[in-house]
């Protein structure tokens, strides 16, 4: 059991859901510069495991970044290159 | 009447009066069905995320309005069958509108759409369209319908 608490208190940061602590941040499909936020180089979106958003966001987050890739103001596959 | 917002990406190499066609049209087909315009935005030449029917630039156009599904699907289908219309996009913001928050709406449209121009303009200032911003300015007072 001890070996086990060790790296877990080593790494383990709260993470926090960004759109919770901040209510003037709002999900938005046509707010592309937000939304590049949560999306990676590539453009994909980011788990939940990693960036720590809540359910809720998370879903309404999804659903705007693919409104914003349909309308093309976010990529459906980002090349970092460009 | 439901209430939806829709953008729509025209070809960049589009004259004035073409575009203004397009635009008039939809007004129109929402208008005969009892609908009601509640705003119609240019937000100018924008650089597209990825390159529509070989064009990497478009000229995108936000359209506020109530209107029937009826009509949304013969906007689309012209939209569709339309070869300068790139791309667009139609979403539900609510199910039934009643008529003072349809005035209401008409009412604070201006203001907000000016907000959103601002912080869009400083955005796209890289995008090669130097008569952006210029265009912006005149479209802010959006021409509004009431029933």
């Amino acid at each position: 059991m001890q070996q086990g608490k060790q790296p877990k208190k080593l790494f383990a940061r709260k993470k926090v859901c960004r759109f919770c602590t901040d209510k003037e941040l709002t999900i938005n499909y046509k707010d592309a510069k937000t939304l590049t936020g949560f999306v990676s180089e590539r453009g994909k979106i980011i788990p939940r495991r990693i960036i720590g958003t809540c359910a809720t966001h998370q879903r309404r987050l999804s659903e705007a970044v693919k409104r914003a890739r349909h309308i093309a103001l976010l990529p459906y596959a980002g090349n970092p290159q460009e | 009447m439901r209430r939806y917002e829709m953008i729509s990406i025209f070809r960049p190499g589009l004259g004035e009066d073409e575009v203004n066609a397009i635009v008039e049209n939809t007004r129109k087909i929402i208008e005969d069905d009892q609908g009601t315009v509640i705003c119609c935005a240019r937000w100018g030449m924008k650089k597209l995320a990825y390159p529509i029917k070989k064009e990497k630039q478009g000229l995108y156009y936000f359209y506020e309005y109530t209107a029937s599904p009826a009509a949304i699907s013969e906007i689309g289908r012209k939209f569709r069958i339309d070869d300068n219309v790139l791309k667009y996009l139609t979403v539900k913001i609510a199910d039934d509108i009643s008529a003072e928050e349809l005035q209401a709406a008409i009412a604070d449209n201006g203001k907000r759409h000016a907000a959103f121009l601002r912080d869009e303009s400083a955005e796209s200032a890289a995008v090669p369209e130097a008569d952006a911003p210029a265009d912006d300015d005149s479209d802010l007072a959006t021409e509004t319908v009431s029933e």
